[in-house]
């Protein structure tokens, strides 16, 4: 999606021509990227855990739920928050997904080096989500709303951490815990962005 | 799955985890509240054993919450909850478990060993890798594509089920002098191949050998020497055009063209051609047909559609004496054979036993005369095609004796009357 199809500013506009209905194609398209993407996530779980072994993937499989650097789950009062504010929230997780989805590529690269197709989704994934964070940074902007700013590269966190001894058990699990975090992410945005839709109730 | 019986010491070989730029662990010995995370570990860690072997580990509870024990707690593994009498507590914090006579991994990533507390929660886990090292490739065999690369195949040892994953690595270097170099394309024609796609040196040998390996050992195939010219195949003869010989019903002209790749360099090139009716899956091989870029397919049925493929082998390249490889085949290309025009049997020619043109004794004799012509003659060709020149004649001839005998019965018919005045 390009930002030029987003901007509301361009002086030559015809002042007749209500910014509206670019914002709305803008958001329709933004949701429809969305909706796919909730869907690509899920195949992208199934395909993990299928990798992985059995009990992942099993009915009932509860690992413990370790914290991701700069990352957490969407909030229980996320769907309280004004749009704009969801949205915002989105599109940072959408950023800071992209490079966790690296680590468990390569990771599995590792571990499952024959898996062509994870590692192709798991590559998939942090374009996705790359793609699709620009997309609601852009409907943002056209909201004129203020979106996040630049924000500080995790590496120092997360170099500490990279120097700690991993196991494979654990590399699993957390594996696990970013795939359902994009899953969880990508089908947040899209129900926020199903407020802001035609037909939605916002 | 594990035997139930509690086996002698373990022959784990504890291999250290490496060290990776996990950005997302979290810092070990910081649990989350009721997140379960890194409560308990478990030793050894991502153990590699051989089938057969066995395993003694342990669970130890870290003691937060504190005065967590190791009383209720229980192991699965991939999934599958442990007899309990495989697992004994060794203190208050710790479980200890022993697995015998284990079997190869379900799955590449490794068996999934996990510790439970009593209410089911994970509290650590470990990954098994159970299988066996690899054994000696073998049967490699290269090919050249018109000398400008070499692929190579290769079988792996054991029919390649070490359970672990292994890794194949093509290696080879000039003969006599040269470094070691690695093959870096894999899986160009199968699960286990590579292509080199340049700087090949010819007439000069090569030793080209697999080495595979995996978390128990390693093996090395035996060195396969050979020089590119010695196995250099090409592209299928390109231009292949089937068509009918005049009137001749029983047979087709097959021409093609001589690879553009190698076609300075085929002097003794060879050809195969095979063709088949169009509706059957059975196809007959031409094989004698030595360095020309054409052939006459002789003892077909009248009236049928055949396709016909040619593929080349350029052995004698460069002077090598080996076999060569041959091309892939044309792609098939279709001509028809007239319809015959004399009566018969099913409304169409006799046509011979398979097809071949040295059925029936007059074309076997035939065969035979043009067999010796070629050895001690240089125009076999030639010969066919007076032969060919020859029987259109007779057919031509046997028409114009018919309506001659036709005109004959009825000018005798006349003279009979008297001679005409």
């Amino acid at each position: 999606m390009s930002r030029r199809e987003g901007s509301l500013e361009d002086p030559q506009a015809d002042s007749s021509i209500s910014p509206l209905p670019h914002l709305e194609s803008k958001i329709q398209q933004t949701h429809s990227l969305a909706r796919l993407l909730t869907k690509y996530a899920e195949q992208l779980l199934q395909e993990y855990v299928q990798h992985q072994g059995d009990p992942f993937g099993l009915p009932g499989f509860s690992p413990p739920r370790l914290p991701v650097a700069d990352l957490s789950a969407p909030a229980p009062g996320h769907a309280g928050l004004p749009v704009p504010e969801r949205l915002r929230l989105d599109e940072a997780a959408l950023a800071a997904l992209p490079p966790l989805l690296d680590v468990v590529r390569r990771r599995q690269a590792e571990l499952n080096p024959r898996a062509l197709r994870l590692l192709r989704r798991l590559e998939d994934a942090a374009r996705q989500a790359r793609a699709l964070g620009a997309a609601v940074e852009a409907v943002l902007a056209a909201l004129g709303a203020e979106t996040r700013g630049p924000r500080p590269e995790p590496a120092a966190a997360a170099m500490a951490a990279a120097t700690a001894t991993a196991g494979v058990f654990p590399a699993k699990v957390l594996g696990l815990r970013v795939c359902g975090l994009y899953r969880e992410w990508v089908s947040r945005t899209e129900a926020d962005l199903g407020q802001l839709a035609p037909g939605g109730p916002a | 799955m594990p035997a139930g019986r509690p086996g002698p010491a373990a022959q784990s070989a504890r291999r250290p985890p490496p060290l990776l730029p996990l950005l997302l662990l979290c810092v070990l010995g910081a649990p989350q509240a009721g997140s379960g995370a890194d409560t308990a570990v478990i030793s050894p860690q991502d153990p590699t054993l051989l089938i057969g072997s066995s395993l003694q580990a342990t669970c130890s509870v870290h003691g937060d919450p504190p005065g967590a024990t190791a009383e209720g707690l229980y192991w699965t593994l991939n999934g599958h909850r442990l007899p309990p009498e495989l697992s004994r507590m060794l203190n208050a914090s710790t479980l200890a478990l022993a697995l015998a006579n284990l079997n190869g991994s379900r799955q590449q990533s490794g068996d999934n060993l996990v510790c439970h507390a009593r209410d089911g929660s994970i509290l650590a886990g470990s990954c098994l890798y159970v299988g066996l090292p690899p054994e000696k490739p073998f049967n490699i065999s290269c090919w050249s594509k018109n000398m400008k690369d070499l692929t190579c195949r290769w079988t792996p040892g054991a029919h390649g089920e070490t359970f672990l994953h292994t890794n194949y690595s093509l290696k080879y270097k000039l003969r006599w002098y040269g470094q070691d170099n690695t093959c870096e394309e894999y899986h160009t024609v199968g699960p286990h191949s590579c292509h080199i796609p340049k700087d090949l040196a010819l007439f000069t040998p090569y030793e080209i050998w697999v080495e595979a390996t995996n978390r128990l050992g390693s093996a090395r195939s035996d060195v396969l020497t050979l020089d590119i010219l010695d196995v250099v195949t090409t592209d299928p003869p390109p231009e292949v055009h089937v068509s009918r010989v005049g009137g001749l019903e029983d047979q087709l002209s097959v021409r093609w063209v001589s690879p553009p790749a190698l076609k300075d360099f085929l002097f003794q090139a060879k050809y195969q051609i095979r063709y088949r009716v169009e509706d059957s899956v059975d196809w007959k091989v031409v094989d004698d047909v030595s360095n020309q870029t054409s052939c006459r397919l002789a003892g077909l049925k009248p009236g049928t559609v055949y396709f016909v493929q040619v593929r080349c082998n350029p052995f004698g390249i460069y002077g090598s004496k080996k076999a060569g490889i041959w091309s892939e085949w044309s792609h098939p290309t279709a001509a028809s054979t007239p319809r015959s025009e004399r009566p018969g049997p099913g409304g169409g020619a006799c046509e011979p036993r398979g097809g071949e043109p040295s059925s029936g004794p007059v074309r076997r004799e035939l065969k035979q005369f043009l067999g010796w012509l070629k050895k001690h003659a240089y125009c076999s060709n030639l010969s066919f095609r007076l032969y060919d020149q020859w029987r259109a004649w007779m057919q031509k001839s046997h028409k114009t004796r018919n309506q001659d005998e036709g005109i004959l019965s009825s000018g005798r018919r006349g003279a009979a009357r008297g001679p005409a005045r």
